[in-house]
């Protein structure tokens, strides 16, 4: 059920006896403490009616099939008794696994859940920082195989942890009552047994994990050769990309070959042990026969007993490892639960309205590590309606400009304010509401493009219509069979990189905000899609105070300011023919789009 | 069985993989399977010593030496069961590691064959789940899967044939229930593979769920959706939940019906082998010779189902193996002419290139030649740009007689030997996880600090690596140093530059890397092209406007061919790209004089 190509996280393997984490699961456990129950004493009936079977067979033999004292046909009708209470046992038995296993897993699956969406929505809440130092991967993991691995916990090991245990203690009290002497015999085993899996299980960890270490390499050589194959090929470097995968084949199939012999040692000595115990019974209890202590049908329960007390150990070490990689997952999933937001959140939060839509940022530095400054004492201001267009090389500090205005990041010094409040004491969630985003990439919700345009928002149909002329996106819907209708995302259908530009802008007219942020595509698109997205910007801009990293010279030109940055500082602001007279920095990138040649 | 045994005889094609491991190992294979077969046997031995034992306590015939000597032989049998054991677990799931080992390395040293036309139809993640999951079923069929097979068959039939020795007629009796189990079993099997496959959907798609909304995490928090994700992230889990229950419910059937068998069998034996041990037909000790014998019996029929499902999974990725294997590429060449010393001459005649499946032709009619110098390829996305490039590194497979080498037919050529002419910078950048200075010289190892760090100067980048904390040997990857796009295509710049080869294409390969820099490397590059051909795609004029010949590509044709200011003159098509990249218009023509654009 997991597919994460065994990639397995070993940093840190937690102790089963670790109590906090015990703690940590039970409360997730405990509003289902009826049901657990129920399984639980489900566990009684199934081994109460497990066991009762050779204890009848027993009967059967010492009162019926030998018993010469009494007629045929006492005989044959005792023995019919017999079976029909078998029978009943039987059909209670599998009544009761049958109820135990869809409780249990009802009961588990319901607990995965929670803890899935609680794990979820958690770590919507962590702040963008987080997200930078996670790579997506390791997080997608938590909430997959992490979750999924405590699941197989509870379904296999609860389950089994009763049954099992009720079942060996229930074996011994029956055979103690049966015959005390034989029972103490047959104990002499127990240590044997558990030293045998103890050391079993310490070297089959070991064993498993080696061979998930390394089939993850193996995995991740691949991953790394499937993508990078057009360079093997064109650098020709077959022949030791070949050599490589081989070696760390070799390499696992070594491992897979030790994990057998550790296997093939330790499950036919089980057999072994269950044997010598048949062998006991034989022995001792036959003699305690000849002595009179016991009767045979004494001693076939007993045999029938031995069976069943060794079908558990074969696997107890494996629900051992279970164990394990659960408590290991429970850990790093409570550790991500524990992780707070950096940005904790004022006491107090404000909620201006209405917005003007000034922005003025004060002074401000910051840098996403304490290494590497990006922003270095930044002041400027933002009259309400006013255009402005930030310019700049790569590198210059454009895109963070806009993580601290929409509070992705505090600054490390300084401030930014709208409409003359910090952003730090304005509720993060009603700042976003109120400054409308068009970003490069754009999110597409699985679901209709009626919801995509209008998220949380609400409009009636002819709004919407509206909506859609002016993003320019109505041709795109009114093509579509089931128009706005449509789904769209996972499940939908696929929209080109120009028509989520589109739908971007559409968002930002149905939320219609004093603040418009738009960081440009330079991605290439085809003219005719180029021309719709220009009027696009032109329609959403109108009215707003905007602020726009841009890569259109039209949209340049259609800015009331513009700000050269370079390095974390403004360097030139004005409009495009000051700046071009001026000659400089943005004279200097200007004449490297047009000419592709520096006139300086 | 026979649904099993049909089953085998189609999937011939896909066994026939399997066939030479087999032949290689038949030694291995022959003597694990008699192992086996020696368990079995030895195995059946114990319920008659059993048995000698109960009917000599029952007649008081048997002494306590007698007791003893039994017991010893049962541990006796039970230490070379032990031994044998462990003889056929090395043995036969050995050879299913060596068989995975085989078939994992056969598969990658075909891979690396194959052509780029094979990888665009089959994702990475699709080949990373071939070699994770399918090779793992495939070892698992033909290790435990062999295993349990020949021992149920065997153990079915050697036991059955005890019991018929002791009593046909209740042999019959206690095997009646038994076809009901395969019955049930084969039909709930198919139940159960569906729902486990909808249980397996469910949840690749709730990992792609997760994935991407957090991959997206900054949009999601910028338009305020942590509410309605967690609220779609909830349906889907509880969709989950559901069938993850409903495969619960026939997993709950299975087990504990196989259970639910194998005691009504039990309760046959005690009813009517009891009434014949009273009517004296047989003894005691066959009576309970027989139960234990039925024990043993249990385990191969359930054992059946199970084993027909792990054929069934191995042989169906066995197939899907096989379908990788069969694939060839399609580049074919046949090597009838020598490499010619120069090159200094690429033509391309009369080239039409289209897609496996698409009807659109993704190059048409080209004819171009191509001598050193720098040959600007430019056009939107789609217009066949990297198409072209792929051809001529030779990476997708052409016609006969369409591009020539010094009027040499490529396709006469060695393909291995052309390659070695070519160095390549593709548009999606792969490093691999190393150091640095070890992705440079990926082509070329022998190469010196020297030239590596030559190479890297020319591109541009040598100056960011000194900046790192340990230079070139900075590791790069997921726990090494963070690039940003613009770095790793000048890293592989460097590399390929460091290739030292005649013919080198940029397939927009400096996408990422902002102009300023981009017109540094296209000056530095001037001395190492001036006698070599060299192929820069771009979807930028300006750094081209030097380059000898420009060709614009659009829809698969050139649209135009010249040097820039020629086509500035003479193309208004190149003259629109340009006018709209670099003038000031603020909206461009509505009329654009673009040639075949889209239909209105």
């Amino acid at each position: 059920m997991k597919h994460d190509f065994g990639y397995f996280e070993e940093d840190h393997l937690s102790q089963v006896s670790d109590v906090k984490l015990w703690k940590r699961i039970l409360t997730y456990i405990s509003p289902y403490w009826k049901q657990i129950t129920t399984a639980v004493l489900l566990s009684f009936v199934i081994t109460a009616a497990g066991l009762a079977l050779p204890y009848l067979i027993s009967l059967a033999i010492d009162d019926y099939i030998i018993n010469t004292e009494i007629t045929r046909l006492d005989r044959i009708s005792g023995l019919t008794k017999i079976a029909t209470v078998f029978a009943c046992f039987v059909i209670l038995g599998f009544l009761a696994n049958f109820f135990q296993v869809i409780l249990l897993e009802w009961t588990g699956q319901n607990i995965m859940h929670r803890m899935r969406q609680d794990l979820f929505s958690h770590i919507l809440t962590l702040n963008l920082g987080f997200f930078n130092n996670n790579p997506i991967g390791k997080l997608v993991t938590r909430l997959t195989n992490d979750i999924q691995n405590m699941h197989d916990m509870f379904t296999s090991i609860i389950v089994t942890l009763f049954n099992d245990l009720f079942r060996i203690v229930g074996i011994f009290i029956i055979l103690a009552w049966m015959d005390w002497r034989l029972a103490l015999v047959m104990s002499l085993l127990v240590p044997i047994i558990i030293l045998n899996t103890v050391w079993f299980s310490r070297l089959a960890r070991k064993a498993f994990r080696e061979i998930r270490t390394q089939l993850a390499r193996i995995n991740t050589y691949l991953q790394e050769s499937l993508s990078g194959m057009e360079v093997i090929q064109l650098f020709q470097r077959e022949d030791e990309a070949e050599v490589r995968y081989r070696n760390l084949s070799r390499d696992y199939l070594n491992k897979s070959i030790y994990q057998i012999k550790i296997f093939g040692i330790f499950m036919p000595m089980i057999e072994l042990l269950s044997a010598i115990s048949i062998a006991i019974v034989i022995w001792h209890g036959g003699g305690e026969v000849l002595d009179g202590r016991i009767t045979i049908g004494v001693l076939v329960a007993f045999l029938a007993y031995m069976r069943l007390f060794f079908q558990p150990l074969r696997e107890l070490s494996q629900k051992y490892s279970i164990v394990q990689s659960a408590m290991a997952s429970a850990e790093r999933i409570f550790q991500l639960m524990d992780t707070k937001p950096v940005m904790a959140a004022p006491e107090k939060t404000i909620q201006p309205s209405p917005t003007r839509g000034h922005i003025a940022f004060k002074n401000v530095s910051f840098g996403y590590n304490r290494k590497t400054r990006i922003l270095h004492d930044l002041s400027f201001t933002i009259e309400p309606g006013e255009t402005v267009a930030v310019v700049g090389p790569t590198g210059a500090g454009k895109s963070t400009l806009i993580n601290l205005l929409e509070r992705f990041y505090d600054p490390d010094q300084g401030g930014i304010f709208l409409d003359g409040h910090d952003l730090k004491k304005i509720d993060t969630l009603w700042l976003r509401n109120h400054i409308g985003f068009v970003m490069q990439d754009v999110l597409i919700v699985p679901d209709t493009i009626r919801k995509n345009i209008l998220l949380s928002h609400e409009a009636d149909d002819n709004t919407l219509e509206k909506i859609l002329e002016q993003s320019q996106l109505a041709e795109f819907v009114h093509s579509l069979d089931k128009g706005w209708e449509t789904k769209v995302g996972q499940r939908g259908i696929e929209m080109s990189a120009g028509q989520r530009q589109l739908l971007a802008f559409a968002r930002v007219l149905a939320s219609d905000p004093r603040i418009l942020v738009l960081d440009e595509a330079t991605s290439n698109v085809d003219s005719e899609t180029e021309i719709r997205i220009e009027r696009a910007v032109a329609t959403t801009l109108a009215n707003r105070t905007g602020i726009v990293i841009a890569h259109r010279l039209s949209t340049i030109r259609r800015a009331d300011r513009i700000l050269v940055m370079d390095k974390g500082k403004i360097i030139e602001q004005g409009t495009h023919e000051i700046l071009m007279a001026q000659g400089g920095m943005y004279a200097h990138l200007q004449n490297l789009h047009m000419n592709g040649t520096d006139v300086k | 069985m026979q649904k099993f045994f049909r089953y085998l005889s189609q999937s011939k094609d896909a066994l026939s993989l399997v066939v030479p491991a087999f032949k290689r190992n038949r030694l291995r294979v022959l003597s694990g399977f008699l192992a086996i077969i020696a368990v079995d046997i030895i195995q059946l031995q114990i319920p008659r010593i059993i048995k000698k034992a109960v009917d000599g306590l029952q007649e008081s015939s048997v002494t306590q030496p007698e007791l003893l000597r039994y017991g010893l032989m049962i541990v006796a049998l039970a230490l070379s069961i032990a031994a044998l054991r462990f003889g056929w677990r090395y043995l036969i799931l050995g050879f299913s590691r060596i068989l995975e080992r085989d078939l994992r390395c056969t598969m990658f040293s075909h891979l690396l064959t194959l052509d780029n036309r094979f990888f665009q139809k089959r994702s990475t993640g699709e080949l990373m789940a071939l070699s994770s999951n399918d090779l793992a079923s495939v070892q698992i069929a033909f290790g435990m899967g062999m295993v349990a097979g020949a021992d149920a068959v065997f153990m079915t039939i050697a036991t059955l044939g005890f019991m018929a020795y002791i009593h046909p007629i209740l042999t019959l009796i206690a095997i009646s229930p038994m076809p009901v189990l395969a019955i049930l079993t084969t039909v709930l099997s198919a139940r159960l593979h569906k729902r486990f496959t909808k249980v397996q959907e469910q949840f690749s798609e709730l990992t792609e769920f997760v994935r991407s909304c957090l991959a997206s995490i900054r949009l999601v928090k910028a338009h305020t959706q942590e509410k309605h994700q967690s609220g779609l992230f909830n349906d889907m889990g509880k969709e989950y939940v559901r069938d993850n229950i409903r495969l619960a419910m026939v997993q709950g059937t299975l087990f504990p019906f196989a259970g639910l068998i194998a005691n009504t069998s039990m309760l046959l034996v005690i009813f009517f082998g009891g009434r014949y041990t009273i009517e004296g037909h047989i003894t005691v000790g066959e009576f309970v010779a027989f139960t234990s014998y039925l024990f043993m019996l249990t385990w191969p029929m359930m054992a059946l189902g199970w084993v027909t499902s792990l054929f069934q999974r191995g042989i169906t990725s066995l197939g899907r193996i096989s379908g990788v294997l069969d694939e060839h590429t399609a580049l074919t060449s046949t090597e009838t002419e020598k490499l010619p010393a120069d090159t200094k001459k690429l033509r391309i005649q009369d080239l039409t290139y289209t897609y496996p499946g698409q009807n659109r032709p993704a190059l048409e009619k080209i004819s171009l030649e191509i001598s050193p110098g720098i040959l600007g390829v430019v056009g939107r996305t789609g217009s066949g740009k990297s198409t072209l490039c792929h051809i001529l590194a030779r990476l997708s497979p052409v016609m006969d007689n369409t591009v020539f080498l010094e009027n040499r037919d490529i396709n006469t050529l060695s393909i291995t030997d052309f390659r070695s002419r070519v160095a390549y910078v593709p548009q999606d950048i792969i490093l691999f996880a190393d150091t640095i200075a070890a992705n440079i010289s990926l082509g070329n190892t022998d190469a010196t600090m020297d030239e590596i760090q030559k190479a890297a100067a020319t591109a541009s980048i040598h100056d960011e690596i000194m900046e790192m904390e340990e230079g070139y040997q900075s590791r790069i990857g997921e726990r090494g140093v963070k690039l940003s796009g613009g770095q790793r295509q000048r890293i592989a710049l460097a590399r390929a530059l460091l290739l030292d080869r005649p013919v080198l294409i940029i397939d927009d390969g400096l996408s990422s890397v902002d102009m300023d820099t981009e017109q540094k490397i296209i000056a530095a590059l001037s001395g190492y092209i001036r006698d070599r051909i060299c192929i820069i795609v771009s979807h930028r004029i300006a750094p081209l406007v030097n380059a000898n010949t420009l060709i614009v590509l659009d829809q698969g044709r050139i649209a135009a061919q010249g040097a820039h200011e020629e086509l500035l003159r003479t193309n208004s098509f190149y003259a629109t790209i340009h006018k709209y990249q670099t003038s000031f218009t603020t909206t461009p023509p509505e009329n654009s004089t673009e040639p075949g654009g889209p239909a209105r």
